[in-house]
């Protein structure tokens, strides 16, 4: 079956069209006999306005390929383009701005600060870039999210699902070029999680916007309109409109070839 | 059970030996003081034991004690005459007055000159041997004009009646205060008019037999009757007595110094709590799975417990044994520079006792944040995320507890302003009333550690304006203290104690330097003062002569005029109980600087002059006279209406009750003739002084009656102890602040661990480093700004009331620039603590840092 993961369908990067790409990405954690291939030459594109789900087991790389691809850590060799800068040849500070002014984070944990209230945590990107928000942007977020009366609040004081909507809207509201969601459903209940990614999955149809996830969960994945799969650092597939049959298959799939 | 709880507490320390440092840093500190103490006793004690004793090293026997009774010089003429006895040397110390009345005063040593019982060393001429001789000490002889040869008069009242005096010789000795002469024992005695000695040395010829000698010594001794006879002691007895003496002046000093070396152990407790409480709440999930799977309250908390005494034995020893390092090689480092200082000894006990305390404060510290951590529930383990959010609030009871407190230091302080002294207190004993305000400022203290999670979001809000105006992360720097009140508010409490003890200080000591130069301006208001006899008047050749000396400035004559009614002008009742007059004087206040620094209770000094008076202060307290009353003058039969210029706290230069425009005093009568004049050296340092003093002397020569005083020596030798004194009071309370910044220093350490996740974000959302590290400095400083401004909060008005509870007439003053140089040293102190653990936090990769598990 090994033939089969090699033959599978890799989208050329296209930088015309790709908001971000992995061009023969690679990412080597330690060194000599305990060296681990994270990243085993990752060549992969994803296009703009498009909600791509990058799945695989524990330990596939995904999200590696996802800190390498957000100028959160730095890659061994390879390219990490982002609209066509290579941020694996970015300085500190040129990442920092970048992942400022062109990236937005969701994690699973939400990490919102405990100390400023939900409105301070959204604008938080802006107000560090010297920059304020769009008002029509951050009403309409605020107004999609339901939280307008939670705006006051700090992160202590919301439950897990509005932490995430409030996480959602501050990656969103400065308009970047990519979102990077990091599980955002693995801390939140089943509804909870469904309002999170109906939301991703209408921002891209709304607003435009760019969205990678990386996730373990068919059924989020069946959210995206694009599934890459990854395996020991690799990619091992990559399927077009997912839905939770299909995608589980593929992991199967993935799994009995291993 | 309980072995296994402890283990996995001890493995997770040596896992993480920073956090020990940390939690055990401020403990190390005050172990290192407190033994760098104990050790700096020990060397000033060796040291002085050293160089303290004044009998020569040669010294056999000595007879009779200078704090005893004296000896006969009788026995020392038999006590020379005993064989084995190779020299007896009496001594003696007394006086010599010089001149006419006031001509000057000569400190009078007996002493042998030569030989190995001498103290004094010829330099120049020779040892007197006859009778009316002297030898004078270098400065004596350039300040007096004695110089070898010179021929002087004693003064006429002293018991011998006037004798001629002839210097033949400069001798060096280890005390010369300008005014020293020796001669031998029997010319001394002679002299003084004395046939008593203090105190008679003695030394063996080689072989001499000591207890033989002492036998017949002590034959001799029994002639004398018993409460007289002196007693015999051996050299070696004598210097060690002395040398106790001299230690023991020295225990009120270290007894000061134990003082405040026990607040900043208080301090270094409370940094030590609050650190132990961070870092269990960093390890709450642990201690909550270890809840989880059957470990009970007690069992956690005990093991909490010994690693806290864990941590203050280890910090214990490792500040003991730096500070004995540092001990040991300061002495040798100073020798090096020719500083002859002792070296201490091992004080072996003083270690473990030091080792022992650190163990049992850090103990005690650690029991309220042991016993809390125990008390988490099992539940926690398995709660995802780790923002466990500090309470911001404190209980009902701990509210109620810091308001009791808070009312109890108000009340005592208001029972202590309600009983505050008057201008001129009578029996007044300020011991009561210190003790109220000392008890008053402890309590609250406490109520300061007890109310301090909720007085720190108001002084935030009112210190962090600037800042968070300063952008997103001065606001991030804000918000994160706010963010967690408890923690700030327990190292910021001890940054307010020291910087309430240093303003303290810096107040104290600004009132104290005020009221020592109103008391300088008055006792010394110039270098110099020459004064005519009383009833007689200076020639005036002498004051002409004096004008023309280039040595001298400032010269200002004066007259005095006595017998002086005062009233208030329109009532003829005179002013003063049972016709009680003032004397004047026409000094011209403007002419001396040291005048200048005069302050007034009310109106100014600058404005005397013609119909305008100074007052005393003592003539106004009964009369409530103030500056601009209207006053008569009168003087037998002559009368002068004036205005009142200024009013003195207290007296007035040359002790007058009022000062007058020379042209006042000579309505009021007065005759032409100067009283006394007052003058400056020129140029400054001890060369100069000489200098001026020997110009006047040339002037005043040949003029019988006329005193010459220098005021100036005594002005320095008290600006050098006020100088002296405040210089140790602050090092010493620096110590607190010293524990403070390192507390400040170990709970950002420790937080940029605990909030690791949160830097992690931060970067991750675009915060730069340069970001983060301005963000986590900013935050250190903060602790400082909260605890600077709560401490000048309390330590300026608390220094006030003790000021005025004291009763020595000072005025309040507020050193704005000491105290705004000592607010901005904290936030500046405070946010280099801080420097250290951002750098370290803004280091960290971002993807690290929101991958750590908390």
């Amino acid at each position: 079956m090994s033939s089969q993961h090699h033959a599978a369908p890799v989208a050329p990067p296209d930088q015309s069209r790709a908001a971000v790409a992995a061009v023969d990405l690679v990412k080597v954690y330690g060194s000599g006999d305990t060296a681990v291939r994270a990243l085993d030459g990752v060549t992969v594109g994803f296009g703009r306005a498009e909600f791509t789900a990058i799945m695989g087991p524990s330990g596939s790389g995904k999200s590696t390929l996802m800190h390498c691809l957000a100028g959160l850590d730095s890659a061994t060799s390879g390219q990490a383009l982002l609209g066509g800068t290579d941020l694996t040849r970015q300085s500190d500070r040129a990442l920092t701005t970048v992942r400022r002014e062109r990236i937005g984070f969701v994690f699973q944990s939400f990490n919102l600060l405990p100390q400023l209230t939900a409105a301070q945590n959204i604008t938080l990107p802006l107000d560090l870039a010297g920059q304020r928000p769009d008002r029509d942007l951050y009403a309409h977020l605020v107004d999609v999210l339901g939280i307008g009366d939670r705006l006051g609040h700090r992160p202590s004081e919301l439950s897990g699902g509005q932490q995430q909507r409030v996480a959602l809207a501050r990656a969103l509201v400065s308009r970047p070029e990519v979102v990077f969601a990091d599980e955002p459903t693995g801390n939140l209940d089943s509804r909870s999680g469904a309002e999170v990614l109906s939301f991703l999955r209408d921002s891209v149809r709304d607003l435009g916007q760019t969205i990678v996830m990386v996730t373990h969960d068919p059924t989020a994945a069946a959210y995206a309109d694009r599934a890459v799969l990854l395996a020991d650092g690799r990619i091992a597939g990559d399927l077009a409109r997912p839905d939770h049959a299909s995608v589980t298959e593929a992991l199967h799939r993935l799994v009995a070839t291993r | 059970m309980r072995a296994t709880v402890l283990r996995t507490q001890l493995s997770g320390v040596a896992r993480r030996p920073s956090r020990l440092l940390l939690t055990g840093l401020a403990v190390l500190v005050a172990s290192f003081v407190v033994f760098a103490a104990v050790l700096a006793q020990q060397i000033t004690a060796r040291t002085v034991e050293a160089t303290a004793a004044s009998t020569p090293a040669a010294t056999d026997l000595v007879v009779g004690d200078p704090e005893g009774t004296p000896v006969g010089v009788d026995v020392l003429r038999e006590l020379r005459d005993l064989p084995g006895v190779a020299e007896a040397a009496g001594r003696l110390d007394s006086g010599l007055a010089l001149g006419e009345s006031g001509g000057g005063y000569l400190g009078l040593h007996a002493d042998p000159g030569t030989g190995p019982l001498a103290l004094a060393r010829v330099v120049q001429g020779s040892y007197p041997d006859a009778a009316n001789e002297i030898a004078v000490t270098p400065r004596t002889a350039e300040r007096m004009g004695l110089t070898v040869g010179t021929v002087t008069t004693t003064g006429s009242g002293t018991p011998t009646g006037p004798v001629k005096l002839t210097v033949t010789g400069v001798v060096e000795s280890d005390d010369d205060g300008g005014q020293d002469a020796y001669a031998p024992d029997l010319i001394a005695t002679a002299l003084g008019g004395t046939d008593l000695l203090s105190q008679i040395d003695l030394r063996l010829t080689p072989g001499a037999s000591p207890t033989a000698v002492r036998t017949q010594v002590d034959g001799i001794l029994a002639a004398v009757a018993q409460p007289e006879r002196p007693v015999v002691r051996t050299g070696a007895q004598a210097r060690a007595a002395e040398a106790e003496l001299a230690v023991a002046r020295l225990g009120p000093v270290f007894a000061l110094v134990g003082m405040f070396i026990s607040i900043a152990v208080a301090a270094a407790a409370l940094v030590a709590t609050s650190t132990f409480r961070i870092v269990f709440a960093q390890r709450m999930r642990q201690l909550a799975l270890l809840r989880a799977i059957g470990a009970n309250r007690g069992r956690l908390a005990g093991a909490l417990a010994v690693e806290g005494a864990l941590t203050g034995l280890v910090a214990g020893t490792v500040g003991v044994t730096i500070a004995l390092v540092l001990g040991h090689a300061l002495p040798v480092l100073l020798r090096a520079f020719d500083l002859t200082v002792s070296s201490p000894g091992l004080p072996l006990a003083a270690a473990l006792a030091v080792i022992a305390g650190a163990t049992l404060v850090t103990l005690v510290a650690v029991l309220a944040p042991a016993f809390g951590a125990a008390r988490v529930a099992p539940l926690e383990a398995l709660r995802a995320a780790s923002t466990t959010s500090g309470r911001r609030d404190i209980g009902a009871i701990r509210l109620v507890g810091g308001l009791l407190l808070a009312a109890g230091a108000a009340l005592l302080a208001g029972l202590v302003v309600t009983r505050l002294p008057g201008p001129e207190p009578v029996d007044y004993n300020p011991q009561t009333p210190l003790l109220m305000i000392v008890i008053s400022g402890t309590l609250a203290f406490f109520a300061l550690v007890t109310l301090g999670p909720v007085l720190v979001r108001p002084v935030l809000w009112l210190v962090g304006w600037p800042l968070r105006r300063l952008g997103p992360v001065g606001r991030l720097a804000v918000g994160g203290i706010g963010g967690a009140p408890r923690r700030a508010a327990a190292v910021s409490v001890v940054v307010a104690l020291g910087v309430t003890l240093i303003a303290g200080v810096l107040v104290g000591g600004s009132s104290m330097r005020v009221l020592g130069e109103r008391e300088l301006a008055v006792s010394a208001p110039a270098d110099f003062e020459v004064t005519a006899a009383a009833g007689t008047t200076l020639p005036a050749a002498v004051v002409e002569a004096a004008r023309g000396r280039g040595e001298i400035r400032n010269l200002t004559p004066y007259r005095r005029l006595d017998g002086l009614a005062l009233s208030r002008t329109g009532d003829p009742a005179p002013i003063g109980e049972g016709g009680e007059t003032l004397d004047a004087t026409d000094l011209v206040l403007s002419g001396l600087p040291e005048v200048r620094k005069l302050d007034v209770r009310s109106g100014r000094v600058a404005d005397l002059g013609p119909g305008r008076v100074v007052l005393a202060g003592y003539v106004t307290w009964d009369t409530g006279l103030r500056a601009g009353d209207a006053i008569t003058l009168t003087r037998e039969q002559r009368k002068i209406d004036v205005r009142v210029a200024a009013v003195l706290p207290g007296a007035t230069p040359l002790m007058s009750g009022v000062v007058l425009d020379p042209a006042d005093l000579d309505r009021l009568g007065a005759p032409a003739g100067y009283a006394g004049l007052l003058a400056d050296a020129a140029r400054s340092g001890e060369d100069g002084r000489s200098a001026a003093q020997k110009a006047l002397r040339q002037v005043t020569e040949g003029s019988t009656g006329l005193g010459l005083t220098v005021l100036a020596d005594k002005r320095d030798e008290i600006n050098g102890l006020v100088d002296t004194l405040l210089g140790i009071a602050i090092g010493l309370v620096g110590l607190t602040v010293l524990i403070a910044v390192v507390g400040v220093g170990a709970t950002t350490a420790l937080s940029v661990v605990e909030r690791v996740r949160e830097s992690g974000l931060l970067r991750a959302v675009g915060l730069s480093r340069g970001g983060l590290r301005f963000m986590l400095t900013t935050e250190a400083s903060l602790y400082g700004l909260i605890g600077a401004t709560l401490g000048l909060l309390l330590g300026v008005p608390y220094a006030w009331l003790s000021i005025e509870a004291l009763g020595a007439n000072a005025p309040l003053r507020f050193p704005a620039l000491p105290l705004a140089a000592l607010f901005l040293a904290l936030v500046a102190l405070t946010a280099v603590a801080g420097l250290l653990p951002a750098r370290r936090a803004s280091r960290v990769s971002p993807v690290t840092a929101l991958a750590t598990d908390t």
